[in-house]
């Protein structure tokens, strides 16, 4: 009788000090040896900021939005092209690439009605595939995501390797500006 | 009575607190393990009191005590994006957000907001060891860039972030014998759109989001029969389904935060709604089938499977089917063979043929092949014709003082109600065969610029779904497709 109780102490002992031990190893671990150094996109210059991109659903049926930290840019020309550039690269949540890829940005132009002219690397023409869901998807995607992250673009008028396109698939025409109201 | 924990009890900041270095002792670790065995069961309810967070307005719950309603504090901090900062000995609680501060103090009846005191109509209380402030301190916060503007929503049961977009409220309605108006409260009064004037499918887009709520029903003699909200990018929409009886609409903005829409029963007293047809039969003389691509296009490619091949023979096969249930209707191609025929010459073969109806036949591609069914591709209804047009036979002409000019690329929105009717005809009809689902999009195609006539793009199968692909690459697949459509195309006709 006397032997179990010493056993149980025993066994007691054992798990309280294996506890302790445990705690005591992930307190030395979790002691920072040093100040943190500075992320990279801290810096007094440039400060990152959340964007809101649209990628397509996996069924088709619609567009699926993301959220993203990128580091901000100074002017609209340049938060253009980091929007499209991060919609080339894709999603990282459950959504489906609608760009065509290897799509950029050649140059942009916002005038003082809020209609932004958009001149796309060839790729956007080259690289599409599909039917009319792919290229309303395409479309959706860009207009919406730079509607949604740029107050100011009331409009878009997408051209392609500094040429105006009538269409990118054959089903839908690219040859007006697109209103950012009109591709929920 | 205990003193309240608005942030972090006793603390000197919340934001203060996070920015020291904390050394951990093993035993800080034991306790931790512990905590976080006790906390596992209680994880799932963890963020019970968040509002989600997506396209709607941040929100919090308003709660009645004693009568009086009162939102958290910490809520109202989150709102606000304000750091906490508590001092139990005055019992007070500084909400500090950009250059502002806000200030509590428990059981007073007071909110000092920078250097302004207001009246809050009931004390703070404390309840569940937070403090509770009365809902009636959103109302005195003024309008300011730097703070983000609180509301209260219609029924009172939410306080909410008002969006930069603006915002739109609860319309009032008015039903009269001769007219119904509905009136929206609109940050943005001058973003208001008529975008579709159809009777049955009446569309109109406002910039801001939507915060207010929609009757669920509408009295006898209103000449709006139902309202819904729709989806629409960077603002809000709705669908409003109008009686038969209404003749005329306008759309007014006072400038002063408030658009009406106003629907009468006279035809002189605004804008038409787009042209309708009569119930009962409809004329098809000509129909033209428009296979989509050919020659160097060929569409979508998926293994030996062209879409240029498939969308004539569908043509020919439909052909054929039409002359079976609409005897004595002509049927014209736009392309017999495998050639090159631009958007223009396929809009002057349709338009030469005086048609009736436009189909421009497209088999569907997209992604890995999840996506699958059958889309139509239908004009909007943006197009009225001038008042002196649209007013019912047997009564006077009013004078005409409206010229509606409409450039023909767009000619196609003059038959919106009509290839509406046609897509959802066609697209009931194929549901009903077993080749769903399927997806109306109201867009202008490129198949249809310059088309003069009510008409549609119809994708009638997704040849990235293996399961499309495998039916209506078989000749009875593509029979039972054209016999589904030719039945779609009957109902049309038929206008029940």
């Amino acid at each position: 009788m006397r032997t179990r109780t010493v056993q149980r102490a025993l066994l007691v002992t054992l798990g309280l000090g294996l506890l302790v031990g445990a705690g005591w190893w992930w307190s030395r671990r979790a002691r920072p040896s040093e100040a943190p150094a500075p992320a990279a996109a801290d810096s007094a210059r440039a400060g990152v900021r959340s964007v809101q991109l649209y990628f397509a659903a996996a069924s088709g049926d619609s567009l699926v939005s993301e959220s993203r930290e990128v580091v901000d840019a100074p002017d609209v020309g340049r938060r253009v092209r980091v929007l499209v550039s991060e919609l080339d690269r894709g999603p990282r949540g459950s959504g489906v690439a609608a760009l065509p890829a290897g799509t950029g940005v050649l140059r942009c132009y916002l005038d003082d009605t809020g209609s932004l002219t958009l001149d796309l690397t060839g790729a956007f023409r080259q690289g599409f595939r599909g039917g009319s869901t792919a290229e309303y998807l395409a479309i959706a995607s860009l207009v919406r995501t730079l509607g949604a992250n740029l107050p100011e673009v009331k409009r878009v008028l997408i051209v392609c390797a500094g040429r105006p396109i009538t269409t990118l698939g054959g089903h839908l025409p690219l040859d007006q500006p697109l209103d950012v109201q009109d591709w929920p | 009575m205990s003193a309240p924990q608005p942030g972090r009890p006793g603390s000197a900041g919340v934001a203060a607190s996070r920015a020291l270095p904390r050394r951990r002792s093993p035993v800080c670790g034991v306790a931790l393990v512990a905590l976080l065995l006790l906390a596992l069961p209680l994880a799932a309810r963890a963020d019970w009191r968040s509002a989600p967070r997506g396209e709607g307005p941040d929100s919090a719950p308003i709660q009645t005590i004693d009568g009086v309603p009162y939102v958290a504090v910490n809520d109202l901090a989150r709102l606000l994006d304000a750091t906490k900062f508590w001092r139990s000995d005055l019992r007070r609680l500084v909400l500090r957000t950009g250059a502002h501060n806000l200030t509590f103090v428990a059981d007073g009846p007071f909110a000092v907001v920078d250097e302004r005191t207001f009246w809050l109509g009931a004390p703070v209380i404390s309840r569940g060891g937070e403090l509770q402030v009365p809902a009636a301190f959103v109302d005195s916060l003024a309008p300011d860039s730097t703070l983000p503007r609180l509301r209260r929503d219609a029924r009172g049961r939410n306080i909410f972030v008002l969006p930069p977009s603006g915002y739109v409220g609860t319309p009032e309605l008015q039903a009269g014998e001769s007219a119904t108006t509905l009136a929206f409260p609109a940050s943005r009064p001058d973003e208001a759109l008529v975008v579709t004037r159809s009777r049955r499918d009446f569309r109109v887009r406002f910039g801001g989001l939507f915060t207010g709520v929609l009757p669920d029903s509408m009295p006898s003699p209103s000449l709006v029969r139902e309202i819904r909200p729709i989806a629409s990018a960077g603002g809000c929409a709705f669908e409003l389904r109008i009686d038969p009886a209404a003749g005329s609409f306008s759309l007014v903005s006072d400038g002063r935060g408030r658009v009406t829409l106003v629907f009468s029963r006279a035809t002189d007293a605004g804008e038409a709604f787009a042209l309708e047809d009569p119930a009962g039969p409809r004329a098809l003389r000509v129909i033209v089938l428009d296979p989509g691509h050919g020659g160097t296009d060929a569409g979508v490619i998926v293994q030996d499977t062209r879409e240029k091949d498939l969308t004539l023979a569908l043509a020919l096969r439909l052909r054929a089917a039409l002359a079976h249930v609409l005897p004595g209707t002509r049927v014209v191609l736009t392309r017999d063979g495998d050639q090159d025929v631009p958007a223009e010459a396929r809009a002057e073969s349709a338009n030469r043929a005086r048609a009736d109806l436009v189909l421009s036949l497209h088999f569907d591609g997209f992604g890995a092949g999840r996506s699958r069914g059958a889309s139509a591709w239908c004009p909007p209804a943006t197009y009225s014709e001038t008042r002196a047009a649209a007013h019912p036979p047997g009564r006077p002409m009013p004078t005409p003082s409206l010229v509606t000019l409409l450039p023909w690329r767009d000619v196609a929105a003059r038959h919106g109600v009509q290839s509406r009717a046609l897509a959802e005809a066609l697209l009931s009809a194929l549901e009903l065969g077993g080749q769903g689902p399927t997806r109306l999009r109201e867009q202008l195609p490129v198949a249809l610029l310059g088309v003069n006539a009510p008409g549609i793009l119809l994708e009638c199968a997704t040849l990235t779904s293996p399961a499309d692909r495998d039916r209506v690459t078989q000749d009875a697949g593509l029979e039972a497709l054209a016999e589904a459509i030719a039945q779609g195309v009957a109902a049309y006709q038929r206008n029940p």
